[in-house]
């Protein structure tokens, strides 16, 4: 397929190897992957603080930065992002090309899942990792089947993939509870944030796992930022990672 | 403007082994929780046609109300319309005023709390006893509930030994839970006896019947309700549901959504007066019908207050219950009131993760209404914490390619030269978390050295 990357402010600036695992991925499993400069942030920064006419100009800029290279699905390695762009083309352009645009973005675990299903042999790898199901991911784009619903079979599309590297070890924390970054809560609301993302960490630590592996940078900006300041054995990656390493 | 709720959950959040005593204590709700849904595998079915049919109720309120009203009136019970808790309150105080009553029994109702009905009445001279034991517990104590199921949740039963020691005579020391429970059943069998009026809380009204239920699991609304000769029993209107059908369907997840029990143990469904005796029903509005005129706020009507969002919510378990300014805390008040300019920080006290919009049995969007209160707020540019000043100035950043490129560059330097001592005393962010360690180069400068464009 014809992919246009979407690599959202974050990823840019502060995890460019989430964004370079991304790429080399997706080209290692055929496709034709483009990136084009000048993209911005998804809004999420100012929508999620209501203050929806404040992001209007920087997804305008992203919608415009993304339908630069035609291209049949638009991947990003971010889920709240991805959740974000949709929307907000939606609802804060008028532009048509804009929403059909809206349309075609993926977060990386969906497309792979869903999309352009992964079905190439992987190399086997030995490590235990602990899933750190994100909501944005979880609830909004079930990725999951979040533990208060009662399905006949639950889904988990980061798993499903993972699994299919041998002997790699998926163990998930007990709980599915958000990790408290939130945006601009793990700032304003800095006591329940920091305890949130404390109670996340030890709960990935108590599977025993080596690393935790998720599809959301900025959660994982937040574990990391814990694992750091208290020196925790942990290692903390999104799993574009893991999966360019073997394949 | 009150304080911040980041500023009021200070307090709570220092102490945090008893931060993980009451998480842990909510949550073992949430897990019984879990375990009772999904013994009922048409359980999101259920909570669908329970959606469905609150959305019903809400889009014909005015002839269920009718038609609750004079089905009632057939079945010899008088109902009263309250526009606001202002005219409940004198409603109320009217009715025990003129047949001479002294002492009202009351079971659990958060209407109460919403109207201040008790302070009214106590104002006319009248004593009112809770008798759900928890509110009782926060009554003796002069302390509002933290929570709209579990009132006194956010106590030890060390701190009730003291407090029922102090109030009600229990040895000193004393916290075996089964030993104050029995000493307040023997307290608070004394106020039924001498009560000459009782007040219930209304669970479902049966529009068809004429009839209502009250779920209790101490028989206390029971008790309260067959000693004296005179019935009050308020409600909010948005209780109606068409029949006894949908009446069934809500008391079937309502215990099990809230405290994970089949059902409430005492489930009564009153008719009519007992002979001889009075039985009155006071519906209040009091800005429900003009919360119910702005489509996406009117959803938050569908709920039957079974708390189950609460006892998921993140930042409620972690701030308690004291921490928010409206009475109902955790994301249903957040839903129902996050919109209040003077207390502008509250619905930013949620993550929008989204969890409570899955336990909720009638799919109220509570994630969505909270958005939508802070949409509000940022039109009116009530905006808190400094938002007001620098979202302007972020959406101009984030809004060009180069300032977005050029600010996060700052940052990123920034990052790299600033030894972490100092990033560790920013504050914030960095009171519990490490920034993280920058990259040299982005990634679109890296793509358009190795790739071109």
């Amino acid at each position: 397929m014809k992919i246009a990357l979407f690599i959202p402010c974050l990823v840019n600036h502060f995890y460019p190897e989430i964004a370079r695992d991304t790429l080399e991925l997706l080209e290692k499993l055929g496709h034709g992957v483009s990136y084009t400069q000048g993209q911005t942030c998804c809004g999420q920064l100012m929508t999620n603080s209501g203050c929806l006419d404040q992001a209007r100009a920087s997804v305008e800029a992203l919608g415009k930065a993304l339908l630069k290279e035609p291209c049949d699905a638009v991947v990003a390695p971010a889920a709240s992002c991805v959740v974000a762009a949709r929307e907000n083309l939606e609802r804060l352009t008028s532009f048509e090309d804009f929403h059909s645009l809206a349309g075609k973005i993926f977060e990386l675990t969906e497309f792979l899942h869903d999309i352009a299903p992964l079905d190439h042999p992987l190399k086997p790898l030995r490590k235990t990792v602990s899933l750190q199901m994100s909501c944005h991911g979880l609830r909004q784009l079930g990725l999951g089947t979040a533990s208060e619903l009662v399905v006949a079979r639950p889904v988990n599309k980061l798993q499903a993939l993972l699994s299919r590297i041998p002997e790699l070890t998926i163990t998930q924390p007990s709980r599915d509870e958000c990790c408290g970054f939130g945006g601009t809560f793990s700032v304003d609301e800095r006591d329940i944030s920091g305890k949130m993302a404390n109670d996340k960490v030890a709960d990935h630590l108590a599977t025993g796992a080596e690393a935790i592996v998720g599809y959301d940078p900025s959660c994982l900006m937040s574990l990391g930022g814990v694992v750091s300041r208290k020196g925790i054995p942990l290692e903390v990656m999104h799993f574009s990672a893991l999966l360019n390493q073997v394949t | 403007m009150s304080q911040t709720h980041a500023r009021k959950v200070e307090t709570f959040a220092a102490d945090e082994a008893r931060v993980d005593w009451h998480s842990a204590a909510l949550l073992a709700l949430r897990d019984k929780r879990d375990l009772q849904a999904k013994s009922l595998p048409q359980w999101e079915q259920m909570r669908e046609s329970a959606s469905r049919m609150k959305l019903y109720v809400l889009s014909h309120l005015p002839e269920l109300l009718e038609q609750f009203t004079s089905n009632c009136e057939a079945n010899g019970m008088e109902v009263h319309w309250a526009r606001d808790a202002k005219e409940h309150n004198e409603i109320v105080a009217s009715i025990l005023k003129e047949r001479g009553k002294k002492k009202l029994v009351k079971s659990k109702s958060m209407l109460t709390e919403e109207v201040h009905l008790v302070p009214h009445l106590e104002k006319h001279g009248i004593e009112c006893i809770e008798t759900d034991l928890g509110e009782r517990i926060l009554q003796l104590r002069e302390e509002p509930p933290s929570h709209i199921v579990v009132p006194a949740i956010h106590l030890k039963k060390e701190e009730i030994g003291e407090l029922f020691h102090e109030k009600i005579g229990t040895q000193a020391g004393a916290s075996d839970p089964t030993y104050l429970t029995h000493a307040a059943r023997e307290s608070m069998r004394q106020e039924f006896l001498s009560a000459d009026a009782a007040m219930t809380g209304v669970n479902m009204a049966i529009a068809d019947e004429g009839a209502f239920v009250v779920c209790t699991n101490e028989g206390n609304a029971d008790m309260g309700a067959h000693l004296p000769d005179l019935h009050i029993a308020v409600m909010g209107m948005e209780k109606l549901v068409p029949d006894a059908d949908s009446a069934a369907l809500l008391m079937r997840m309502l215990a099990r959504n809230a405290t994970g029990q089949p059902s409430t143990s005492y489930n009564s469904i009153f008719g009519a007066p007992r002979p001889g005796c009075e039985l009155h029903i006071v519906i209040v509005d009091n800005g429900r019908s003009l919360r119910m005129a702005d489509r996406r706020h009117a959803e938050i009507y569908k709920c039957i207050r079974c708390g189950a969002c609460i006892n998921t919510c993140p930042v409620y378990r972690r701030g308690g219950g004291h921490s928010y300014d409206y009475f109902i805390p955790g994301p249903i008040g957040l839903a129902i009131a996050g919109d209040n300019p003077e207390a502008n920080s509250e619905a930013w006290a949620c993550t929008l993760n989204g969890s409570c919009n899955n336990v909720c049995p009638v799919k109220v969007p509570l994630r969505e209404t909270i958005a939508y209160h802070r949409e509000q707020l940022a039109q009116q540019k009530q905006l808190p914490y400094h938002k007001n000043a620098y979202m302007p100035l972020a959406g101009k950043i984030f809004g060009s390619p180069r300032g977005l490129s050029m600010a996060m560059t700052a940052v990123r330097v920034g990052l790299r030269i600033m030894p972490q001592i100092l990033q560790r005393r920013i504050g914030g962010w960095s009171k519990s978390r490490d920034f993280p360690k920058p990259p040299a180069e982005s990634f679109a400068h890296w793509y358009r050295k190795n790739r071109g464009e």
